[in-house]
């Protein structure tokens, strides 16, 4: 259980650099090979073969936070702030590669012009156990609703 | 009726349009019934509905549902959603497979083709003077359905004219979508992105063939992605081609400026031809050999140089041919409607094409891109800022005067407002019914 109670504060810390939101530091926690993935789809397979609301790898990662604080990307001219709740922290087991998976349920609400929204769905982590904490191989967000008419989302849940 | 068909066309001038036209429902209503219900709406593609008994369902404006269908001997019809005993809407999941459309309250029967199969326990009608042979019994067909290439349009007007004079020179965009694939066909694949917009529907449409905002709405990500590339490593060739996919958004005023734009009859548009800012993506080895051995190398060479950006087909549909995804848009209200992002599979091509055509569809069109929302963020205020009572009018002048006028399209270049000027006079002319008194017909 002492491993569970570790995951859970890793999972409460990132969420909390989401809720500032400090990307810099949230982009940090993943490793090289880091992937975030929002499927659009229930059950959706994979994201090269299927179309997602986000798949980035460090790539686009780097490029998404410096467009996050650039003074000329007008959709971001608005506050967004954030904030989530975690809860059903699950350690699945481990993948092949040592990988732990840990699902969870989350709800975030976000503000974002002018308006309050509500999010909720499951998170699937994959955790690279790095000295007292862990690093984030792959982060999936399986929204409730991934599947309905989405609003511009700009900041990663 | 709050407008007259003279004040109609006095919101529309050559060079300026009123902002009732975005902001007023009583227009939006009007636009509803005589532009969505005159010209041809897409409804789908024949490729989600393959097998007999496969449907498809949708609205065909704002509010009316339809269902594409494919009966049992293979034709594919578009039929209103609706029962013909008490109107329930019949079909209430967006695709599937059925023997028969049933309707959930008391049980009426159709066939595929919209005939109808089954009325529970008919006897009660005996002698009542309801005619159970009343084709009225049938769901209803819309006025016109037809495909070009496997791309499903119908119309609420009886007097449409037909498909292809419709279309007119905008058809060879089609026509290139395909060819494209090695096997001749594209098929609807990988999914789709539904993205609300809290605005008018026509900023969208408008901003398709505007090529004096990307430098400046979209220059936030194409300087990231450039200061992201300036801090590679010369040997990051993963990274640096993969961001680069971004600075092509960022293009020149003189880039866009000879990509040119096209337009046509009936609000129809695209921009590019000899080029666009697609051209220079890489083609694909496996994919270019797949091209050669199916069309030859002269033939490829043609298909691959006609490199248009967005294609409008005018009010519903938009494509890109170079990148085989499309966007559909359904209105809503004055100041909302949903856009669609649908990508295709080219048919004998290597898998990696449909994959690029995704990863495009997400960066790009999704509403968690770093582009769309930059986009969408431009028109929402403009459906603000346009309740300003400050100044009636928008303007559209850019190269007013320099547009050439050949005949079955008009050009002019790629800067230039022309794009708006054949949008709104489609607006103008479906609004005041004026291609039904011109030339198509009735519209009465």
């Amino acid at each position: 259980m002492h491993d569970l109670r570790r995951i859970e504060q890793f999972l409460y810390d990132e969420a909390n650099l989401l809720d500032q939101p400090d990307l810099d530091s949230w982009i940090a926690l993943y490793t090289e090979d880091g992937s975030y993935w929002m499927p659009v789809a229930v059950d959706q397979a994979d994201p090269i073969n299927h179309v997602s609301l986000f798949y980035d790898d460090r790539v686009m990662m780097e490029v998404r936070r410096r467009n996050f604080v650039h003074p000329r990307a007008a959709s971001k001219d608005h506050p967004v702030r954030c904030s989530h709740i975690i809860g059903n922290v699950r350690l699945q087991g481990s993948r092949d590669n040592g990988d732990l998976v840990v699902t969870s349920n989350f709800q975030a609400l976000v503000f974002y012009r002018n308006e309050q929204r509500a999010f909720g769905g499951r998170y699937e982590h994959h955790l690279v156990p790095s000295g007292d904490s862990y690093r984030i191989r792959h982060k999936k967000v399986t929204l409730i609703n991934c599947d309905a008419p989405q609003k511009s989302l700009t900041i990663y849940l | 009726m709050p407008y007259t068909e003279e004040e109609l066309a006095n919101l529309v001038e050559p060079n300026r349009l009123h902002r009732k036209i975005y902001t007023d429902p009583d227009i939006f209503e009007l636009e509803m019934e005589r532009i969505w219900g005159s010209a041809w709406i897409f409804i789908g593609h024949e490729s989600q509905v393959p097998a007999p008994g496969d449907f498809f369902t949708t609205n065909i404006n704002h509010r009316i549902p339809v269902v594409m269908s494919r009966d049992r001997t293979g034709k594919v019809h578009v039929l209103h959603n609706r029962c013909a005993h008490k109107g329930a809407k019949l079909v209430d999941t967006t695709c599937g497979n059925a023997r028969a459309f049933r309707c959930c309250y008391h049980g009426w029967t159709y066939n595929n083709d919209g005939t109808i199969l089954k009325i529970p326990n008919e006897g009660g009608y005996d002698n009542t003077g309801f005619d159970l042979k009343d084709p009225m019994n049938n769901m209803q067909k819309v006025a016109n359905c037809e495909s070009y290439r496997g791309f499903v349009f119908a119309t609420l007007d009886p007097h449409a004219p037909d498909l292809k004079t419709w279309l007119g020179g905008a058809i060879d965009c089609f026509d290139n979508l395909c060819d494209r694939a090695p096997g001749g066909e594209v098929e609807v694949a990988g999914g789709v992105l539904r993205y609300e917009h809290d605005c008018n529907w026509k900023f969208f449409l408008e901003n398709l063939n505007d090529t004096m905002h990307p430098m400046v709405t979209h220059q936030s990500v194409v300087q990231a992605a450039q200061e992201y590339i300036a801090t590679l490593p010369a040997d990051a060739v993963k990274q640096r081609s993969e961001a680069e996919i971004i600075p092509p958004f960022g293009a020149s005023y003189e880039v866009f400026e000879n990509s040119g734009i096209t337009g046509f009859k009936y609000g129809h548009h695209y921009d590019g031809g000899k080029t666009s800012i697609h051209a220079d993506y890489s083609v694909q080895p496996e994919y270019w050999e797949a091209m050669v051995k199916a069309y030859g190398e002269e033939r490829t060479r043609e298909i691959l140089s006609f490199n248009t950006h967005n294609t409008l087909y005018y009010p519903s549909l938009t494509i890109k041919t170079a990148v085989q995804n499309i966007r559909i848009v359904r209105p809503i209200a004055v100041d909302k409607c949903v856009v669609e992002t649908w990508s295709f599979r080219l048919k004998d091509a290597p898998p990696e094409m449909l994959q690029r055509t995704l990863l495009y569809s997400r960066l790009i069109n999704s509403s968690s891109s770093m582009v769309g929302p930059d986009d969408l963020e431009a028109y929402m205020r403009m459906q603000a800022g346009l309740q300003s009572t400050g100044d009636d009018w928008v303007e559209m002048y850019r190269q007013y005067g320099r547009d050439r006028d050949l005949g079955d399209r008009v050009v002019g270049g790629g800067t230039s407002d022309l794009d708006m000027r054949t949008q709104y006079a489609a607006w103008k002319n479906y609004m005041t019914r004026a291609y039904g008194t011109a030339e198509v017909g009735s519209h009465a």
